[in-house]
């Protein structure tokens, strides 16, 4: 029976809902013989004053209301039976001081065989290492969670420094405008003496076209252009594009920071891609 | 009620034999020892001694994983015979007696497999106890790597019954039944002698469980059995699993008066039917559903959307 079908009985089926119900119900017209079942019983019941030994059999109160579509506590009830039942067994058969425990140096033929039993290890091995590698890579995929905060962060404070330098070249400037030269009193905290401030950035240099391949020199002052003194605005482009200066090969290369841009490409999920097509 | 008193009676006298045991040497017969009374004289009735031995067949075009069932039955019982497919029981009860009987057994397992996917469990004494028609469900049987326990080959099970066997007569008697053939007798000749595992029937919703866990108790332990060393026993389970539900209890064996029919039982082949007839309306019900949502909408129209054109601009 599927869920679906069932729900869709109970939605718009009114007038024809559920044929199983009268067969769920107890037939009424069932034997049940109780005298012939207690005759049947006295036929074949072993005399009642047998040793226990012979029988083996321990009745084991059950709890009540398991539900038995509930797999784990279905199974818990029954092994809680049967470990109530071992422990009187075991219980009785130590009151009759009969050995009943197999000392561990007894081999003897088992049920499952050892090859079967190596497999059944071999399962259990498995197992355990399939629930290590996910938490493995759990762990992994936390790492990268906060590594990539971490990363966040830095920059945000990067930036914030950055601001704040220029701030205080701003300040400064204003000062010594304002007050000629501030002398020892202006705090000049811009970091030169760390170094960083002379730093060029190894990047593409700001204001020069992605298909510069002069690097900028061209606009300023192209060779061609100033020579010839005919240079429009097309020679000039035109010798951006074709004409010397620069590596050719570079604007075509990967960079540090291309290579981890991913802007181009698909994000992978299929649901992204529905929001895409929408 | 009489378990308790048997229970009473069965301590101060196994512990008297204990006692006696060394005076006296018991009589040998031929049938093991002689048992003493308690005054040393031997008892009036004749030694109880269970001879029971099962007959364990199939039907023709049992399916594997039955008869793998069947196969993991044939090894927890030691005191069981296996015979060859028995042709479907179109000539019923007659055939089989006479092969049980052939076979010098005392008990039947039969198990009949119908359309290659039902499984009848038929459990009779022979000659002329009753006899037992189950549909079994929910098998699992032991070949299967989440049953992680073993146990020695023979060795004599623990049955444990839960007490709602003792509510109506028809399970009183299934009891019987079970023990008498589930059981190992005490002196076969293939027993081991210890006990490493135990049989758990249980009735819960009417149906008979049967689970068979293994006992393992710590090794360490196994010197001096106290009670400490039995709260730390687990239990592994084995296998098989499986679940009766009774159909018919007959008074012959393998057939005859019906003394008990199973008043909620539902035939496999009815609730497949059912099923089906379930699944036959499906089409016309995604038509009626389809007409009833287009009349719904109809009838009850979308008011405009006084946001629709914002994101126009």
């Amino acid at each position: 029976m599927e869920p679906d079908s069932e729900e869709m009985e109970s939605e718009y089926e009114s007038e024809e809902v559920e044929e199983d119900v009268p067969l769920m119900e107890p037939s009424k017209d069932a034997i049940y013989n109780a005298e012939g079942l207690h005759e049947k019983l006295e036929d074949i019941a072993w005399p009642k004053d047998i040793d226990w030994i012979q029988k083996l059999s321990i009745d084991v109160n059950l709890e009540r209301d398991i539900d038995v579509n509930d797999d784990l506590a279905r199974e818990m009830a029954f092994y809680t039976q049967a470990l109530e039942g071992t422990r009187q067994a075991f219980g009785r058969l130590q009151s009759m001081a009969i050995p009943f425990l197999r000392p561990p140096d007894y081999y003897a033929e088992m049920v499952k065989s050892d090859s079967h039993m190596v497999k059944v290890k071999g399962k259990l091995l498995f197992e355990k290492k399939k629930l290590e590698e996910a938490e493995e890579r759990r762990k992994a995929r936390e790492a990268k969670r906060i590594a990539k905060e971490v990363q966040a962060e830095k920059l945000k404070e990067r930036a914030k420094q950055k601001k704040h330098e220029i701030e205080s070249v701003k300040k400064w400037r204003k000062q010594r405008q304002n007050g000629g030269t501030g002398g020892s009193k202006v705090d000049l905290d811009f970091g030169f003496e760390e170094g960083e401030g002379f730093e060029r950035p190894k990047k593409m240099r700001p204001g020069v076209a992605p298909g510069d391949r002069s690097g900028g020199n061209a606009r300023h002052a192209g060779k061609f252009g100033k020579g010839s003194g005919k240079g429009g605005k097309s020679r000039e482009y035109r010798n951006t594009k074709f004409g010397h200066g620069g590596k050719k090969g570079l604007k075509r290369q990967n960079n540090a920071e291309s290579a981890n841009d991913i802007r181009g490409f698909n994000k992978g999920t299929a649901q992204a891609n529905k929001k895409r097509k929408r | 009620m009489g378990k308790k008193r048997k229970q009473a009676e069965m301590e101060p006298h196994s512990t008297e034999k204990v006692e006696k045991e060394a005076p006296l040497r018991p009589q040998r017969t031929l049938l093991g020892w002689k048992e003493m009374s308690k005054n040393g004289e031997p008892l009036s009735s004749p030694v109880f001694r269970n001879k029971e031995k099962v007959l364990v067949t199939s039907s023709r075009r049992i399916i594997y994983r039955y008869r793998h069932l069947m196969l993991n039955i044939v090894s927890l019982l030691p005191h069981c015979k296996k015979d060859s497919k028995v042709e479907s029981k179109a000539s019923k009860g007659g055939t089989l007696n006479e092969l049980v009987e052939l076979r010098n057994c005392s008990c039947g397992l039969f198990f009949e497999c119908r359309k290659q996917k039902d499984l009848y469990l038929w459990m009779a004494k022979c000659s002329n106890g009753p006899s037992v028609k189950f549909l079994v469900n929910a098998v699992h049987t032991m070949e299967e790597l989440k049953l992680t326990g073993n146990h020695l080959k023979c060795s004599r099970p623990i049955l444990t019954f839960s007490t709602n066997f003792d509510m109506k007569p028809h399970w009183q008697l299934l009891k019987e039944m079970i023990t008498q053939i589930f059981g190992t007798p005490k002196d076969h000749k293939k027993t081991k002698p210890f006990y490493d595992h135990v049989f758990a029937f249980s009735i819960l919703d009417d149906h008979i469980w049967f689970r068979n866990y293994q006992i393992s108790v710590p090794h360490n332990e196994i010197d001096k059995v106290d009670r400490g060393g039995l709260d730390k026993m687990t239990l592994v389970e084995v296998g098989p699993r499986f679940c009766l539900n009774p159909i018919k209890i007959f008074g012959g064996s393998f057939g005859g008066q019906t003394l008990y029919e199973n008043p909620l039982y539902i035939s496999p082949n009815q609730i497949r039917a059912l099923g089906k007839r379930k699944k036959a309306g499906k089409y016309a019900k995604k038509i009626k559903a389809k007409k009833k949502r287009k009349m719904h909408e109809e009838s009850n129209p979308l008011e405009p959307d006084e946001f629709a054109g914002i994101w126009k601009e």
